[in-house]
């Protein structure tokens, strides 16, 4: 760290060379499947210079070597917190709510019986803009939505943000992505620019407070279909990312889907998923296990 | 309307306090509501089913006494899912024992099965290192590679310098190519006159000399 | 971090498009550059499961893949693509440490359509890519 009382502060690392940046984007592939297209050099090079100033690193080199072989983790876990932007507002990363109501829903439907639900999960649900984009992509999206008993869950491990969920009131940046149409069907106008999910639609989705990390808490689901977890596994070490994507695999039915974040890869973490193509998107199947 | 609120066996609404117990499973066994025994535990990874296998599998992750029964198991589970889930349990109790007992897998004809160890040693670097030396002395060249994979992904201190001791030494062409590989991520400026040395025990093989330039652009960043 | 590859061969026939499958960077950046520099467009993976997910997201004239691999392994890759309705006909050559006859004809049962030993010689390689894909000129 920089000792703030010194009156002298070191000079600032030296930029990146281009090898120097594509050492880096390779390795943080590896560790966190997220992937920086070249154009992202500046983006990454300040941050990465952040990081390097806040540790005191003189270069590159001293850096990379600290990150690469600091067991503990905790200064890429750092990195990756600088690195990515968590926010959230309707209809993020739409195409995947499309591959829903176009691709994966119809397929979950062949052949099932009608008394069967489909079981949908969305973890972590954070201020409800996703459970509820769910929703809406069904009712207005989906052919086949009458016929069939849908379960929306939504959890979250923190209680705050879940309350904030449940009360379903949402700002103008929020909402930008949201048809006029939807507003007068399924909101209602606070006067404030802020808009409150109507009672029906909130009351529809189940909301509970889960620690998808605590196996006993995340096995209280079961035979999910699908189930979105978007931007979470990243935050995860090896290992502990390890045993989500396995949790996540015991919770979906033979079959079931995983939508992770467009810039995440299962393939960075397990092998116990197959990639499947839905329009625009990959998202991971649970495969039909043949062997007992 | 489509949407119907439920909530599945054993789901608490929030706000409802105390979890309520489960009900009757519907697809997972009852072993680990009931607390079963480190015994039960070891039978069930011999169970039928698969399911079953990577419960018992994953809830022996607090039971370092099962570390040998785990590695017995992974020798012969037929799953990909099961063993997917072993060698994470296997990764939770990391010991040099266990690393000793993976490392018996490099040498497995099963190439899924010899990767899933390769992974697994690579997330225990205090655990293998003990057995990274033999590793890389092996008389099969095909050991002494996954070695090399092994430790380019490690993280541990003294990779970089095992990593110039592979390439000082090494006569197989390909161990000393993946050697080169890892240090173009891991090598220190120590490492390129054992890179340059590199080149001239093998002139006429093209990818070695792009390998090595390409190792030595990249530990000097230009 | 790499040159833009060239998107036309000639005037008439685009690039055909290869998929290099490798953990080791310094082999992908050689077959890289060995193809490019023989006209081909060059896509990169890193693993079994994102060659996998390469290959469903945009279509490719063939694939290179090596056996030993994190995740997912050549064979496993390849006996997934055979059977995956989207991508089944792509041709695949695959490139081993191996030089044991055993290992090549788990390379074809698995779905290759040729195999390699590494360290590939560049001409041999560019050879294999024109054969397999009957382009570039």
């Amino acid at each position: 760290m920089v000792d703030p009382a010194r009156s002298v502060q070191p000079p600032p690392p030296p930029p990146l060379t281009d090898e120097e940046y594509a050492k880096f984007c390779e390795f943080f592939y590896r560790k966190t499947g997220i992937q920086f297209q070249d154009n992202k050099k500046y983006y990454v090079e300040r941050r990465l210079v952040e990081r390097m100033t806040k540790t005191g690193s003189s270069c590159f080199r001293d850096y990379f070597t600290m990150v690469r072989f600091q067991v503990s983790g905790e200064e890429l876990q750092s990195l990756v917190n600088t690195m990515t932007v968590n926010e959230t507002y309707f209809f993020r990363e739409d195409y995947q709510f499309v591959a829903l109501v176009e691709g994966m829903l119809p397929e979950l439907v062949r052949g099932r019986s009608p008394r069967q639900p489909l079981r949908l999960w969305s973890v972590p649900c954070s201020s409800g803009e996703e459970p509820y984009s769910i929703a809406l992509s069904i009712l207005e999206r989906w052919d086949q939505a009458d016929h069939w008993d849908i379960e929306i869950h939504a959890s979250d491990i923190d209680s705050r943000i879940l309350a904030e969920a449940q009360a379903g009131v949402f700002g103008a940046r929020s909402l930008s992505r949201v048809p006029r149409q939807y507003l007068e069907k399924y909101f209602v106008s606070l006067g404030d620019g802020s808009y409150r999910i109507c009672d029906d639609l909130r009351q529809s989705i189940d909301f509970s407070l889960v620690n998808i990390v605590d196996p006993v808490q995340a096995k209280r689901f079961r035979d999910v279909d699908v189930i979105f977890c978007r931007n979470l596994l990243i935050y995860f070490d090896d290992v502990g990312r390890r045993e989500t994507v396995e949790t996540l695999y015991e919770i979906l039915v033979p079959g079931g889907y995983v939508c992770l974040g467009h810039s995440e890869s299962m393939s960075r973490m397990t092998s116990l998923f197959v990639p499947r193509k839905f329009g625009d998107t990959i998202v991971y199947q649970k495969p039909q296990e043949k062997a007992p | 309307m489509a949407l119907v609120k439920a909530n599945p066996p054993g789901i608490p609404a929030v706000g409802d306090g105390k979890p309520t117990p489960d009900g009757p499973a519907s697809g997972l066994p009852p072993l680990i509501e009931t607390g079963p025994s480190v015994e039960d535990l070891l039978a069930a990874l011999d169970a039928e089913e698969s399911t079953t296998r990577r419960s018992a599998a994953r809830a022996l992750a607090t039971h370092p006494e099962a570390a040998m029964a785990l590695c017995d198991r992974v020798e012969i589970e037929r799953s990909p899912s099961v063993r997917v889930v072993l060698f994470t349990t296997l990764i939770r109790l990391q010991s040099p024992e266990i690393a000793a007992r993976l490392a018996g897998l490099l040498r497995s004809e099963d190439v899924a099965l010899r990767n899933g160890a390769i992974e697994a040693l690579q997330e225990m670097p205090a655990a293998v290192a003990p057995s990274l030396r033999a590793l890389l002395a092996d008389p099969d060249s095909d050991v002494r590679l996954f070695a090399v994979n092994i430790l380019g992904a490690l993280c541990h201190e003294s990779a970089p310098e095992w990593l110039v001791e592979v390439i000082a030494s090494e006569p197989h062409v390909n161990v000393c190519a993946a050697a080169v590989d890892a240090l173009a991520e891991v090598g220190r400026p120590e490492a390129v006159p054992a890179l340059q040395a590199l080149r001239a025990r093998f002139p006429d093989e093209p990818f070695m000399t792009f390998a090595i330039d390409t190792a030595v652009r990249r530990i000097e960043g230009r | 971090m790499t040159e833009a590859p060239p998107r036309e061969a000639s005037a008439a026939r685009p690039a055909r498009r290869v998929l290099v499958i490798d953990d080791g960077i310094t082999m992908r950046l050689f077959y890289r550059s060995v193809l490019e520099a023989a006209g081909f467009h060059v896509e990169e993976a890193t693993n079994g499961v994102e060659g996998y997910e390469k290959a469903l997201a945009d279509p490719f004239d063939l694939l290179i893949v090596d056996i030993n691999m994190p995740k997912m392994d050549g064979f496993t890759m390849l006996r997934a693509i055979r059977r995956d309705r989207a991508v089944l006909g792509v041709p695949a050559v695959t490139i081993s440490t191996e030089a044991d006859p055993a290992d090549a004809r788990r390379a074809l049962e698995a779905g290759a359509n040729y195999y390699l030993v590494k360290p590939v010689a560049p001409d041999l390689l560019t050879e294999v890519a024109r054969l397999m894909t009957g382009g570039p000129a």
